[in-house]
């Protein structure tokens, strides 16, 4: 029994070399195909986007679910987008999209993100730092409220509603990033306002009211050069993960 | 392997050398030479900053060691053409590549010609770059919520609503008529007479520099400091003191006043840490030139030293 002592341990040391060696050889293997996937092409690879989620997973409590929560679901009283459903805020929710935001951020100060839409602010002198937009009185602010209630099929109060069409079109320029018809633009993060789903507040009228009079731009940081390409991609499939279910998934 | 042998081993002695121990530990030392060689290698071929051999996988070329990041090679490829690489055809991947390949050689050359010496547009690029790459870290970092309560209280005259004052501006030939108008507007009011009448028996008029509700800043700013200053702290249906002005006296009728009021730390959390941030990279931004002024020799003319 000691004879067989010493061979068995070695034997099983050299096992658990082998296993780690296979085990890193393995994982190499499957980041360098993954990098090398086109990444709108990964979720259809169960195995590859499998172990990329998995992954993702743990850069994404460690990095992301500060703001946006462990369950991915943000926080609407701080502007934190819910990244579990199927609305997107910024391009339209596939893997490269996510993977942009990843790497270059929003209103992150890289000159890459995204930073071209900023939410002014109406009740102040200047609501906006860049662009030449003029202020709005209190009635306006009240009108594009009752206007963007009454979209959203809410109740509102119909003249002053057509007063906020008026206004949304004209003065407020509104329409310039949220477009004619309100339904927002993805190109640059101006979200739809004749949905249900509010990123900032509960699609209040104070709620509203306070977003068009003190502005919104929220921030989401850039993480390259922070983050290795491999976890940068991982986190961009694991949130991917998070609105598309594996059924999904296979359907698609 | 005799007993007394087996003794010596059990007290932890040096066990006696045997050429099947010796081959083995040969063998053991040989081993791990060779995996220590094998990790070496693999890391100087591909740790960051090292002359690789091969394209990384994350990247799509290296121009002169200096890596195009597949990530960029995808969105330019998208931005080009609207198309995901699984749909690009050959041609288009090529032609995507070769412009960034081109790029990158353009701009290596740039930094061998040292084009920011003779380019404005390159140097405030460059300086531009360096500012919010310093913002960029700052911009990363997430305040707890007693750092931002700590903030709010700090600047709290910040975080008011702007105040709404709802307001007329009547302009009187003289001071007599303004202070008999101001007299009257008090008791006519009271008694529900219109406005327009009181002020049309003292041979005044309305300014018009006033325009139904206003935030206090737009009412600042159509009515000028001092009528504004006589007007904002009065309570609804409040008359001012006569005001001397170059076109007349003026009397300010306050229909509603709504003075600002602090947001409370829930309602203005997102200003907050927007200001926050913005601060620190302000703060963030002089520091790094302080740095960097410390670490440069700076001369400077004597006749502009002072």
């Amino acid at each position: 029994m000691t004879r067989l002592k010493r061979p068995l341990g070695l034997a099983l040391a050299g096992a658990v070399i082998l296993a780690c060696g296979v085990h890193g050889l393995r994982t190499i293997r499957m980041e360098s195909r993954l990098l090398r996937a086109a990444p709108d092409t990964i979720p259809a690879n169960s195995v590859l986007f499998g172990f990329a989620a998995g992954h993702g997973a743990s850069t994404f409590r460690s990095r992301c679910a500060s703001c946006h929560g462990l369950s991915g679901k943000g926080d609407t009283t701080q502007g934190v987008p819910d990244l579990t459903d199927s609305d997107w805020l910024y391009g339209t929710g596939t893997v490269s999209d996510i993977e942009k935001v990843v790497y270059y951020g929003i209103r992150s100060h890289n000159p890459r993100g995204w930073h071209l839409a900023v939410m002014p602010a109406f009740a102040q002198p200047i609501p906006s730092p860049t662009e030449k937009i003029p202020p709005l009185t209190p009635p306006g602010i009240q009108a594009v409220t009752e206007y963007l209630l009454s979209r959203g099929g809410q109740p509102a109060d119909r003249a002053l509603a057509m007063e906020g069409a008026a206004i949304y079109a004209s003065s407020g320029g509104c329409y310039d990033c949220h477009t004619a018809d309100a339904k927002g633009d993805s190109a640059i993060g101006a979200p739809n306002l004749t949905d249900s789903i509010w990123l900032y507040g509960d699609g209040s009228r104070q709620a509203i009211y306070d977003s068009i009079a003190y502005g919104r731009q929220g921030i989401c940081p850039a993480w390259t050069g922070r983050l290795s390409a491999e976890q940068m991609l991982e986190v961009s499939l694991y949130v991917y993960s998070l609105s598309h279910p594996a059924a999904d998934r296979q359907q698609s | 392997m005799s007993k007394a042998q087996n003794d010596v081993v059990a007290l932890g002695a040096r066990p006696i050398p045997t050429p099947e121990r010796t081959r083995r530990s040969l063998l053991i030392t040989a081993a791990g030479a060779l995996i220590g060689l094998i990790i070496a290698g693999y890391a100087l071929f591909t740790a960051k900053g090292t002359s690789t051999l091969s394209v990384p996988a994350e990247d799509v070329a290296l121009v002169n060691q200096q890596p195009i990041a597949r990530a960029d090679y995808f969105t330019q490829l998208k931005a080009t053409y609207q198309v995901d690489y699984s749909q690009a055809t050959p041609e288009q991947r090529r032609k995507v590549l070769d412009d960034m390949i081109r790029e990158e050689l353009f701009v290596q050359r740039g930094k061998e010609l040292d084009v920011a010496e003779t380019d404005p547009d390159v140097r405030a690029a460059m300086v531009n770059s360096v500012e919010q790459m310093s913002a960029s870290d700052v911009a990363t970092r997430q305040p707890s919520e007693q750092t931002l309560l700590v903030y709010y209280t700090d600047h709290q005259d910040r975080y008011s609503t702007e105040g709404i004052i709802t307001a007329l501006d009547l302009v009187f030939p003289d001071s007599s008529h303004a202070e008999r108008a101001a007299a009257a507007l008090g008791s006519a009011l009271g008694s529900g007479s219109p406005v327009a009448t009181v002020i049309s028996n003292f041979q005044g008029g309305n300014s018009g520099k006033l325009d139904g509700e206003e935030f206090y800043f737009a009412a600042k700013l159509h009515l000028g400091d001092t009528l504004f200053d006589s007007a904002r702290k009065l309570p609804d249906g409040g008359v001012s003191k006569p005001v001397q002005q170059p076109d007349g006296v003026h009397l300010l009728y306050v229909v509603a006043n709504k003075p600002p009021k602090l947001r409370s730390f829930d309602e203005a959390r997102t200003a907050v840490l927007n200001d926050f941030r913005n601060d620190e990279i302000k703060r963030s931004t002089a520091q790094y030139q302080t740095f960097l002024t410390r670490r440069a020799g700076v001369q400077i003319a004597g006749d502009l030293q002072q």
